[in-house]
């Protein structure tokens, strides 16, 4: 007699050593098709030395002018200021603005003061040099591309709903576990909650595709893909926040939409920043008028059924203020807004005692002002970082000090305040490579495991390699915001998505080390895979940074 | 833009270490995967300490020394077979780390890093462990050794093939039933979670003439020459180096001297000796040396009479002063003497272990020469000559003084001459009084039911 029970086993032990290589599989295709569908490179206007006839080729959106070698278009002329003049691309044609030259700008002889057109044939002088502004194909020599574009034109894209597809057949495998690891319980929940998650992700994509006519989903279809995930995780758990987890991602692409068209123009948003400052702050107040105090930290809200952490909404705000076009960033005006913004956000996270929200605003702090000072402003900002860094943490002491008390000694506290962690780990331990099945997991009965540990719930039911090709899909972004920095059409886009890339690593630092004690725990979520209303809608706020700086996404429509 | 693009290098570089920090993370995952999943919280291996899936450990004649019946571990069915292989097998708590039941336990519970802990059930390879001992020889030393009703450690093994046959710590207690340990009962059970084998040292004594008894053979040409004059005691480095109870052995050639222990004669060959040579030799023959036996490190001796007086280097010559050796480390010493000066590492496995560098033949059993071959035969030709039953055997005792108006180690160390058993063995029974009275009818008894088990009659 034959036993049946050994080919269903090995049936689901195929499915559970597949479904790793699936994973990674589905995070390639989304990165390679963030490369498809790419302009060759050549320079857009060029500049010619009207002494020398030197062509200059003009490659970026915003192109700052200047001695330094650092800046786009270098000039050697002792008459030219370090960094002398911006020269930019708008709807409305080209641009020149002054940055506070030493001796100015001038466009046809007429000196500049504000952002001043320039059009073809026009005569820019900057100190001793003059250069005739002409064409983008009056250069003619071949330029070489980045890796990120190298080849972009030759090579098939692969088509949304390929994507799209793929993704839906990885969640169709993870609802057959969950209903094949069903411990009595209704098994028809995985299946709804799987129903639920491919409506609501067709319905987004159909949106994308047919009414606002996007020609690329690779982000969404990525940020579908793990929010997928961490939503089937919950079937077995907490069936109704699995279906709130789906509202919020309705509502983040919902946000993830307005925010794109709210940048269109990045000089619009300039003049909203004052209310918006005004929202951060009050949002803020809010929580610690309002705000009931969890785990030590005084961040949520309740309305009613509904609980909501504000911080999540501010990150967003934080990284819009920041950011802001390259003739305006070396302006000390705009620095100093902007120091005083975060002076106030990181006071009050510290009055709400919310560690982990305080680390990420000071982390993004210092890489939005990095990004824009880059020289000896940093320093400054850098010691009034320090000035907060040392503020808040005598404000936490207690409670930093109980935190760090089991920190790298959890199993000495397996029963104390190293309980959270030390699970973690026995349960990544007991996942293997491969998981032990979504739903079979224990992990799901330690409190916070579906947010704060969500990595060992992933590593126990799906295996450690799924668990770190998801990280490593969220960490990659940053490659991805980096490489299509210089194509953005502003660098208020490229500073916008580097941060907001920059802190979802941040965010995923906090959240996976957190968990497994390589870090202090923080109760700091896993972009998109926690769950979480607030901090769906959160990451949703934050990709529409990233989509905003890649090109395709306002100038190709289908 | 270029500028823009240079500085975002930073946040490439928060990546970076992002990524580093998951690699370091799986790094540890690898090397600890085992102590994370087996903690008794883990639902996927629960009950019984975790011990609920796992495999069964067998003696090697394939009686059951643990084993999974339902959901319940279950021991060997006598008592004293229990008792006698807890520190072994171990029990269902982890407090014996030393035991199999805690150093593999995800052997047992059937734990692969690459599988986790979700094998099914039919595609489960056995994970069943059997051990070199033997289950009756331990419960019959058990019964000779906790007669004393002290601490004490005996560990017989087979120096050529590193079998180890009979390996008993007391105080003990029964795993079936563990005793719950509360201050009021504390000095019942003192010492009880430590194998007493591998984990504890002791002074030596008398049987520490073994060591100085090579170094005297290396060092001195004209050894078996001489004789001596032993009035009981005698006056060395301005203090008095005494027999057991002063009592004078009168003239002695060398081979007398060891077979009567004479303190006397040892201490002036280990001032004469001095005390560089005595310590090379110490250090040769392993003293100051930790054995890993079974991924467990014995705790090293100790031997160092660097700025002792020559008081102090007469005493530590036959084994007082601050020397501590440890049971299984004699053992293997003796099993030295008798291999023809190489060791043998002792074993407790037989087979079950799929220890991927064993089975690669990376991790060989380790052998050194600790008794130069020559000095190996001398010794064992002039070591004093017992007889157990039909074995013919060498063997030294001692009573090691510990002071603190407690009573002396009982030691006896030793090793089978005959070629069909060829066993080693260390027995030390703390506080009890004479080798010879104490030590050696427990030697006696674990080496007559192991000689048994290997011949078979």
């Amino acid at each position: 007699m034959f036993d049946f029970s050994v080919v269903f086993d090995v049936g689901v032990v195929a499915l559970r050593v597949l479904m790793p290589l699936y994973a990674i599989f589905i995070v390639y295709q989304l990165y390679a098709a963030m490369r498809r569908r790419r302009r060759p490179e050549k320079p857009l206007v060029t500049l010619m030395n009207t002494r020398t006839f030197e062509k200059i080729p003009v490659l970026f959106w915003e192109n700052s002018i200047g001695r330094k070698r650092s800046n786009d278009i270098v000039v050697n002329d002792p008459g030219v200021s370090k960094v002398h003049a911006v020269l930019l691309r708008r709807d409305e044609g080209w641009l020149i603005n002054d940055t506070e030259s030493v001796h100015g700008t001038f466009v046809n002889g007429r000196k500049v003061t504000d952002r001043t057109q320039v059009l073809i044939n026009d005569i820019i002088r900057v100190g001793n040099s003059e250069f005739q502004f002409l064409r983008g194909d009056e250069y003619d020599e071949a330029l070489e591309s980045k890796w990120f574009f190298k080849n972009p034109v030759n090579k098939p894209a692969v088509k949304s709903w390929k994507l799209m597809l793929m993704i839906t057949l990885f969640h169709f495998f993870m609802t057959v576990e969950a209903v094949y690891w069903n411990d009595g319980k209704n098994l028809l929940n995985p299946l709804m909650i799987f129903g639920a998650v491919t409506l609501a992700n067709w319905g987004l994509f159909c949106i994308s595709y047919f009414i606002l006519r996007r020609a690329t989903f690779e982000l969404e279809a990525l940020a579908l893909f793990l929010s997928g995930i961490g939503t089937i995780l919950l079937a077995r758990q907490y069936e109704h926040s699995a279906y709130m987890q789906l509202i919020s991602t309705v509502v983040g692409f919902a946000l993830f939409c307005i925010i794109i068209k709210l940048i269109e123009k990045p000089d619009t948003l300039y003049r909203f920043r004052l209310p918006l400052m005004i929202g951060a702050v009050g949002l803020l107040a809010v929580s610690i008028v309002f705000g009931k105090v969890t785990n030590g930290a005084a961040n949520w809200i309740y309305i009613g059924p509904l609980s909501f952490q504000p911080s999540e909404l501010v990150k967003v705000i934080y990284i819009l203020i920041g950011a802001g076009a390259l003739d305006k960033l070396n302006t000390k005006k705009d620095l100093f807004i902007f120091i005083g913004f975060s002076v106030v956000c990181v006071g009050l996270l510290a009055i709400m005692r919310d560690l982990g929200t305080a680390l990420i605003f000071f982390v993004t702090f210092l890489l939005i002002a990095f990004m824009r000072s880059g020289d000896f402003k940093t320093i400054i900002l850098a010691v009034s970082a320090a000035v907060f860094g040392a503020v808040f943490a005598i404000r936490f002491m207690p409670y930093v000090a109980n935190r760090f008390k089991a920190y790298r000694h959890v199993w000495e506290y397996a029963q104390d305040t190293g309980y959270q962690q030390t699970h973690v780990l026995t349960f990544i331990a007991s996942g293997g490579l491969f998981g032990v099945g979504v739903g079979n997991g224990f992990l799901k009965q330690v409190a916070a495991s579906e947010s704060d540990l969500v990595f060992g719930l992933v590593a126990e039911e799906m295996g450690i390699i799924v668990a770190i090709t998801l990280a490593l899909a969220v960490a990659l972004l940053v490659v991805y915001a980096r490489a299509i920095t210089t194509r953005s059409r502003s660098t208020f886009y490229s500073i916008s998505a580097c941060c907001a890339a920059g802190l979802l690593v941040v965010q995923l630092t906090l959240n996976i080390f957190g968990a497994t004690d390589l870090l202090p725990l923080t109760g700091v979520t896993f972009p998109f895979i926690s769950a979480g209303g607030s901090s769906i809608i959160g990451c949703w706020g934050l990709i529409s940074f990233i989509k905003a700086a890649d090109e395709r996404t306002y100038s190709i429509k289908r | 833009m270029k500028r823009i693009l240079k500085r975002s290098t930073l946040i490439l570089l928060f990546t970076l270490l992002f990524i580093g920090g998951a690699a370091f993370f799986c790094v540890e995952l690898v090397m600890d995967a085992d102590a994370w999943a087996n903690q008794p919280y883990n639902a996927h291996i629960s009950g019984n300490g975790g011990l609920e899936q796992a495999g069964a450990i067998y003696d090697r004649n394939g009686a059951a020394l643990a084993k999974t019946q339902g959901n319940q571990r279950v021991y060997h069915e006598d008592y004293s077979v229990r008792a006698g292989l807890l520190h072994t097998v171990g029990d269902n708590s982890l407090n014996i780390s030393t035991a199999v039941q805690s150093k593999y336990r995800s052997q047992l519970t059937g734990y692969s890093l690459i599988w986790g802990l979700n094998m099914p059930q039919s595609l489960r390879t056995s994970h069943d462990l059997t051990l070199t001992v033997d289950a009756s020889a331990c419960a019959d030393t058990y019964d000779a050794l906790s007669s004393y009703g002290t601490s004490g450690a005996c560990v017989v093994y087979n120096y050529k093939t590193g079998e180890v046959l009979c390996s008993v710590s007391t105080k003990t207690y029964d795993p079936q039933d563990p005793p719950t340990i509360t201050e009021d009962n504390e000095s019942e059970y003192e010492g009880v979670y430590l194998d007493h084998v591998l984990s504890s040292t002791y002074t030596p004594g008398s049987i520490f003439k073994l060591v100085t008894s090579v170094a005297a053979i290396e060092n001195i040409p004209d050894l078996f020459e001489r004789s001596w004059y032993c009035g009981g005691h005698e006056d060395i480095g301005g203090n008095e180096v005494t027999c057991v109870d002063s009592q004078a052995h009168g003239y002695l050639d060398f081979q007398g001297a060891l077979t009567q222990s004479c303190n006397i004669v040892f201490a002036e060959l280990a001032v004469e000796i001095g005390s560089e040579k005595m310590n090379a030799t110490a250090q040769k023959m392993g003293i100051n040396m930790s054995f890993e036996i079974d991924d467990v490190d014995t705790p090293k001796g100790h031997y160092n009479t660097a700025g002792a007086s020559v008081n102090q280097l007469a005493w530590s010559g036959v084994g007082q002063y601050d020397n501590q050796v440890n049971p299984m480390q004699m053992a293997i010493i003796c099993g030295a003497i008798a291999n023809g000066g190489n060791s043998t590492t002792p074993t407790y496995i037989k087979n079950g272990t799929d220890d991927l560098l064993k089975m690669i033949g990376v991790k060989k059993a380790e052998s050194q020469e600790l008794v130069n071959p020559n000095t190996a035969s001398v010794l064992s030709s002039v070591m004093p000559e017992y007889t157990f039953g039909s074995l013919n055997v060498r063997a030294k005792t001692g009573t090691a003084e510990v002071g603190e108006g407690k009573g002396p180690n009982a030691w006896m160390v030793g090793f089978s001459t005959d070629q069909d058993a060829p066993l080693a063995f260390a027995c030390v029974v703390e506080n009890a009084g004479f080798g010879s009275q104490y030590a050696k009818p427990v030697a006696e008894t674990a080496m007559q039911n192991c000689a048994r088990a290997i011949r078979g009659w």
